[in-house]
């Protein structure tokens, strides 16, 4: 099980950072929190991934699959801060274009 | 259905037949040891302190061990076991004092083998099918706690898993590589070869070639994540992309074709919460003219003859993604000396620097003898570094000179 924090910002954000690998097991784990989070209303989430080292195809999946449900609810799902390692994981993929990478947490929901 | 039919009965399938059936579905062979198996007898003789621990594969009106503890013995008549002796052999049998039963009194064990206590626990497949029994035997009269009857139905656990997963994932493992092409292409100039090694029994990469009209036609998937979900999407993704062989063959754009493909896969996939990397190429074998489809894959690499090796960039995403995305085709030539690679991510993990990758991949395709060689090298970082992830590559090479 990997460590993934939440918080909500006054302006009802949601910003969750998963700590370590997001690999199989642990993308289970982020769907779930994903699904629980929008089920609670909350449709903007920002997934800060600045202490997130490795990121496999099924992590990627739990991304894909909150942003879908993001969108279906009239929000959006936006990642901020990858490392290197996992920002080549958006890249290969293009999922660049769809999961714009974003510099910083705050700002992630400006514009 | 019609309604004429309403006497008849349903077809009884013996329970024994039923029973026999499983039996001969696993992979085990009597005479064979089985390590894993090996593991919880040898458990089982060292908790429980006994002599002898086995477990026996109930087969026809054989008994025979799959593994044993203390004793030499392949097998013995089934009704010479104790568990056929018994009211059902279904259920936990304690046999505290074997020698004052008279259900048991007379067996070869106790009368020849000095054999005075034995409990066995019934071994049951999914369907709940009694395949064999874990054994426990002493040469003297015993009483086992509540405690001990626990552990003992917890190894028996265990061992079920053992007899009947490994089974159905062996007999998987068996199909999946059936899926895959049974030789490279070999024609004048050319080679086409492929590799994959799932990372568990059965994982989420497949691929396949095969020509036609002097085209040989290329596709190389990953399904998100790995394992037997990853498997049966991998399974009918490979199917999609063969019924557009003939079109593809034929000259068709392969953008239309891949498209094609991903729309009807889009709903399962969205069932499933998946998604498909895919690449697929159409080599013209006449003249070198390559045509590529790259859905966010991002992991072909063209090592020309001089060993300059190019990262073949696409814009296009993964099918399953979004209900609205195409696809395009690319297109490049294949000059004598050159080398084409697809591969899959699993192979990025095995590489010194999965980041900035394509020196060292293209050095390793440019070393390599020929396409075999390629893959023997692949191989090679495979048994090195223990795959994370399922690893597939295929490489397309075109001969020098031709």
């Amino acid at each position: 099980m990997i460590e993934i924090d939440v918080f909500r910002r006054p302006d009802g954000v949601a910003v969750v950072v998963p700590q370590g690998r997001l690999n199989m097991v642990a993308a289970r784990q982020m769907k779930d929190l994903l699904a629980i989070l929008l089920e609670e209303g909350s449709s903007r989430i920002v997934v800060d991934l600045d202490r997130t080292t490795f990121l496999d195809s099924s992590g990627l999946g739990a991304l894909i699959g909150g942003l879908k449900g993001a969108r279906q609810a009239g929000g959006d799902l936006r990642i901020a801060r990858p490392t290197p390692e996992v920002l080549t994981v958006f890249q290969l993929t293009n999922m660049d274009k769809v999961l714009r990478p974003r510099d910083d947490v705050e700002s992630a929901f400006d514009a | 259905m019609g309604t004429a039919t309403t006497t008849a009965a349903p077809a009884v399938v013996p329970e024994e037949d039923r029973r026999q059936r499983a039996v001969e579905s696993l992979t085990l062979a009597e005479g064979q040891p089985v390590e894993r198996l090996d593991r919880i007898t040898r458990l089982a003789r060292t908790i429980f302190e006994v002599p002898f621990s086995s477990i026996a594969v109930l087969d026809g009106d054989r008994a025979w061990f799959a593994s044993i503890q203390g004793a030499d013995l392949r097998g013995l008549p089934r009704q010479e076991t104790f568990s056929d002796r018994a009211d059902s052999d279904s259920v936990l049998l304690v046999v505290e004092d074997t020698a004052s039963d008279p259900r048991f009194a007379d067996l070869p064990a106790v009368t020849d083998d000095g054999i005075r206590f034995y409990a066995g626990q019934p071994l049951r497949d999914s369907m709940g099918n009694v395949l064999g029994t874990l054994g426990l035997f002493d040469v003297r009269p015993r009483t086992l706690d509540q405690e001990q009857l626990t552990t003992l139905v917890d190894l028996a656990a265990w061992a079920e898993q053992e007899l009947t997963a490994s089974t159905e994932m062996t007999q998987a493992r068996r199909v999946q590589s059936s899926l895959l092409p049974a030789r490279p292409v070999r024609v004048p100039g050319w080679t086409v070869d492929g590799l994959c090694l799932p990372a568990l029994a059965v994982g989420g990469d497949f691929y396949d070639y095969g020509v036609g009209h002097s085209v040989a036609h290329v596709s190389l998937g990953d399904v998100m994540g790995k394992g037997t979900g990853a498997a049966l999407l991998g399974a009918g993704v490979r199917a999609a992309i063969r019924g557009t062989h003939e079109a593809v063959v034929a000259g068709v754009d392969l953008g239309i074709t891949a498209t094609q493909v991903a729309r009807s896969l889009l709903p399962d996939l969205e069932r499933a919460e998946s998604f498909v990397t895919l690449l697929e190429a159409a080599v013209d074998l006449d003249d070198g003219f390559v045509r590529l489809v790259d859905a966010g894959s991002g992991l072909a690499l063209v090592v020309r003859a001089d060993g300059t090796a190019t990262h073949l960039r696409s814009e296009d995403r993964p099918f399953g993604v979004l209900p609205d995305d195409h696809w395009s085709e690319q297109q490049l030539d294949l000059d004598p000396g050159d080398r084409l690679l697809l591969f899959s991510d699993g192979l990025l993990d095995l590489l010194d620097d999965p980041v900035d990758w394509v020196p060292e991949l293209g050095a390793l395709v440019h070393r390599a003898e020929d396409g075999p060689g390629v893959l023997a090298s692949v191989l090679a970082l495979g048994h090195a570094r223990t795959p994370l992830d399922d690893v597939t590559a295929v490489v397309v090479v075109r001969e020098r000179g031709q």
